[in-house]
């Protein structure tokens, strides 16, 4: 009797205790950077001003159309390169001014994503991307993690960052956005509202890492920096020398790309063309590939033999199989010159965090009845 | 007992009841009035789409409807077979769970026309999707950028819209089905003269993807004029030339896309969003059911395709929490085989349903290892098989697993990702 006794006193001592533990081990569910102005849960603040800070103006109380509550933050980015940077940017730190050289921060174990709203004045202008974490100094934070560009709507969206696996253990510059005059020429207008940290137990880590740009398709013959393989021969691939280290001329460095079409029809398709594809002749059977989110434009030079061949296409992505790329874009035809000429393909707005199929380009006899020669040099995502 | 009645009734208080009373009663009509006003389309307020029919949300829940009978090719007049194919169909399609069928184009005879689409509703509560070609296969291709048949695909547009709009089983009009393409000159190209004045030929594309766009618009703002009640679709094939449609044809209400993406339609949603942001019906979409590879049908692949595709609809439809919300519906392509497709030009091959595949699509991936990778074999796309053998008057149906399996997803649609495996 008295052991029972014992065991239910023990019992009524250690429930609450244990219910407190369990408590403290769930945490805290969210954790606010900004949720309205003067609001008592915001534990960061935005000053931390970067590049043509100039460029910067901040409404922290703008009361127009906010997405919760009764503000949200207004940025204003002129572009005008006050500082001559060609950027500008901003990050909540904790205490404010921390550029890492006082102890700060919070400890943010748990959380698993953050997450904001965000809107454009009219829609379409682009952030270059978003930061949690990355400030250096004496004491710097725990983890670095970008995200990017991000082309906003004049319409409130949620945007999230995952966490998963990242060490929180330092938190200092919770959350930092940078942009370019590049990317918004003639300035941009934008709001950001309910930046918070939250701890999302179902969330899964994210697969690929995203790759820092710019990143090269082809820098020159064998250069370490070279990703994708030249490997898709499509159509009447029998038309087709490839010469990944061809002397003659190269826009930059040592080398670049010559391909001779011969517009046979050896295989009776008329047209031709090659996928750079990661890895060789994946086309869409084996999950691997690049995470290029950061990616706003895929760049190349190019020119012909004698100018006037006609490219049908020059494309990124837009390999479909079992594993099929997050988009694709394109551009052509393209008539080339004799000269090396810079061409662009627009990346801004488009899914490029799964890409197996680098860089294609694609030509026919029809336009090319004489074949053509061409060359190819610093092939990369910026 | 009377006293208290005055009261109430020469109060301040009654006159407001009164006033509160009359506009409860006057939103009531006016939503009513709405309500029956036939088809449109709500944006809400988290900008998802959602198609509303009589004052409730509708799923398109649909399919490609050509029945072309064995034997025939697609001059065949089924809109006047006595056997009525579309009563056979009708009624299965309604076991189904389908609730529209899309239809290219109207036939000649517009008698025959109303009694398809009244059949098809009066009987099984099916409504159509009613389209026209724009002129895509005329002879020797279709000059967008002339005022003549431009005038020309105008006026049987609009007459399609006079003879069909009071019909009450009509859904909307679909305008085009992959014509965009030939802005490129992937197919049927055209050019007009002042394109042919450009050098450049990415400009030549641009150009003609502005006189196409336009030009559909325009047909969509006549289209509003005679028929307020039914939506307008642009289809599309691909997403490719709408960011010339944002600049050019805002005027459609909704885009009807072709798509044949394999498992997933990747991030076709959400592209749409940043491009051209209107609600989307996926106009055709599906999966052969023929391996080219082991060269035997496959059913199991079939199934397993469609209902990765409607799982991937059913995400993106207004209603749901995960997905962008700009969904509709869709039309699958299609109800039924036909056989005609391969050798067009051989009426004999009419009669065999060929397994020769005539292009090639790696998103359906189990036969891709076919010879020179052609696996899509464009006779067997049918989630409905055509036998030989005859039943009342018309080629025998047999549904294939993909009908059985579509079926139970529209009763049970549990949205879950799909795995790289077939349903077995």
């Amino acid at each position: 009797m008295k052991k029972l006794l014992a065991v239910l006193l023990a019992l009524t001592l250690l429930a609450p205790v244990m219910a407190l533990a369990e408590d403290k081990a769930a945490g805290p569910k969210e954790f606010v950077i900004f949720s309205d102005k003067n609001a008592k849960d915001n534990h960061y603040i935005p000053s931390g001003w970067m590049g043509d800070y100039g460029d910067i103006k901040m409404n922290d109380q703008a009361a127009d159309a906010p997405h919760a509550g009764t503000t949200s933050i207004q940025f204003i980015y002129s572009g005008k390169k006050s500082q001559t940077q060609g950027w500008a940017g901003a990050y909540w730190q904790n205490p404010a001014n921390n550029w890492g050289n006082k102890k700060g921060g919070f400890d943010l174990t748990g959380m698993t994503k953050l997450t904001f709203w965000a809107r454009g004045a009219k829609g379409g202008e682009v952030i270059q991307k978003v930061m949690v974490g990355g400030i250096k100094g004496t004491y710097p934070d725990s983890l670095v993690v970008e995200m990017g560009p991000i082309e906003l709507t004049d319409t409130w969206k949620q945007y999230t960052v995952n966490l998963v696996g990242k060490d929180l253990s330092y938190v200092n510059g919770a959350f930092g956005w940078t942009t370019t005059a590049d990317l918004n020429p003639n300035g941009a207008t934008f709001y950001m509202d309910d930046i918070k940290f939250e701890a999302d137990p179902n969330l899964k880590p994210e697969s690929k890492k995203q790759q820092a740009m710019p990143f090269y398709i082809y820098a020159d013959r064998s250069s370490v920096v070279n990703h994708f393989i030249p490997s898709g021969w499509m159509g009447d691939y029998g038309d087709i020398k490839y010469d990944g280290s061809s002397k003659e001329d190269a826009y930059l460095g040592d080398t670049c790309v010559k391909v001779v079409y011969s517009g046979k029809a050896t295989q009776g398709a008329r047209w031709a063309g090659i996928f750079w594809q990661n890895p060789a002749n994946n086309w869409g059977s084996v999950d691997a590939g690049f995470d290029l989110s950061l990616a706003t434009k895929l760049t190349f030079w190019a020119r012909g033999a004698v100018g006037g061949e006609r490219i049908e296409e020059f494309k990124v992505g837009g390999i479909m199989g079992e594993f099929s790329d997050s988009d694709s874009a394109t551009i052509g035809p393209v008539l080339l010159n004799k000269e090396w000429t810079q061409y662009t393909i627009d990346l801004k707005g488009k899914d490029m965090s799964y890409i197996l199929g680098g860089f294609a380009w694609s030509t026919n006899v029809d336009n090319n009845p004489e074949g053509a020669t061409f060359y190819l040099d610093e092939i990369k995502f910026e | 007992m009377s006293d208290s009645k005055n009261k109430i009734t020469n109060t301040a208080g009654y006159r407001r009841f009164l006033l509160v009373a009359c506009s409860i009663l006057l939103v009531f009509i006016l939503s009513a009035c709405r309500d029956s006003g036939g088809v449109y389309i709500q944006k809400l307020k988290n900008q998802h789409y959602v198609l509303m029919v009589d004052g409730r949300p509708y799923i398109v829940k649909g399919v490609c409807y050509n029945p072309v009978s064995i034997g025939s090719n697609h001059e065949y007049d089924w809109w006047g077979d006595p056997n009525k194919p579309w009563i056979t169909d009708g009624k299965l399609m309604k076991k189904m769970g389908v609730n529209t069928v899309r239809l290219y184009q109207a036939h000649e005879h517009p008698e025959e026309v109303k009694q398809v689409i009244s059949d098809l509703y009066k009987l099984y509560g099916i409504r159509t999707l009613l389209g026209d070609w724009l002129g895509f296969w005329e002879y020797p291709c279709p000059f967008y950028g002339d005022k003549k048949f431009q005038d020309k695909v105008a006026s049987q547009v609009k007459e399609m819209v006079r003879l069909y709009k009071d019909e009450p089983g009509i859904l909307g009009w679909i305008l085009g089905n992959e014509n965009n393409y030939s802005c490129l000159g992937h197919v049927n190209p055209w050019s007009s003269p002042e394109v042919d004045l450009e050098p450049d030929p990415q400009k030549q594309k641009a150009m003609r993807a502005k006189i196409y766009y336009s030009f559909v618009n325009d047909l969509s703002q006549q289209i509003h004029k005679i028929d307020s009640k039914h939506p307008v679709g642009l289809g599309n094939g691909e997403l490719v030339g709408l960011d010339s449609a944002n600049k050019f044809c805002q005027d459609v209400d909704f885009v009807a896309c072709i798509i044949y993406r394999g498992k997933t339609f990747g991030n076709l949603f959400k592209s749409l969003r940043m491009t051209f942001d209107k609600p989307l019906l996926m106009a055709e979409f599906g999966a052969d059911c023929y391996d080219a590879y082991l060269k035997k049908e496959d059913q199991h692949m079939q199934a397993f395709f469609l209902q990765s595709q409607w799982n991937q609809i059913y995400e993106n439809l207004a209603s749901s929490k995960i997905g962008e919300g700009n969904c509709i519906g869709g039309t699958v392509f299609e109800w039924t085989d036909e056989w005609w497709k391969h050798t067009q030009d051989d009426p004999e091959s009419w009669k065999i349903q060929d397994t020769q595949s005539s292009w090639s699509n790696g998103s359906y991936y189990y036969d891709i290892r076919a010879e020179d990778n052609k696996n899509m074999n464009e006779e067997w796309f049918g989630i409905v098989a055509q036998s030989p053998q005859l039943e009342n008057g018309i080629n025998k149906r047999v549904p294939r697993k993909a009908y059985y399996v579509i079926r139970e997803f529209w009763k049970n649609p549990v949205i879950k990702k799909t795995k790289g495996k077939k349903v077995k």
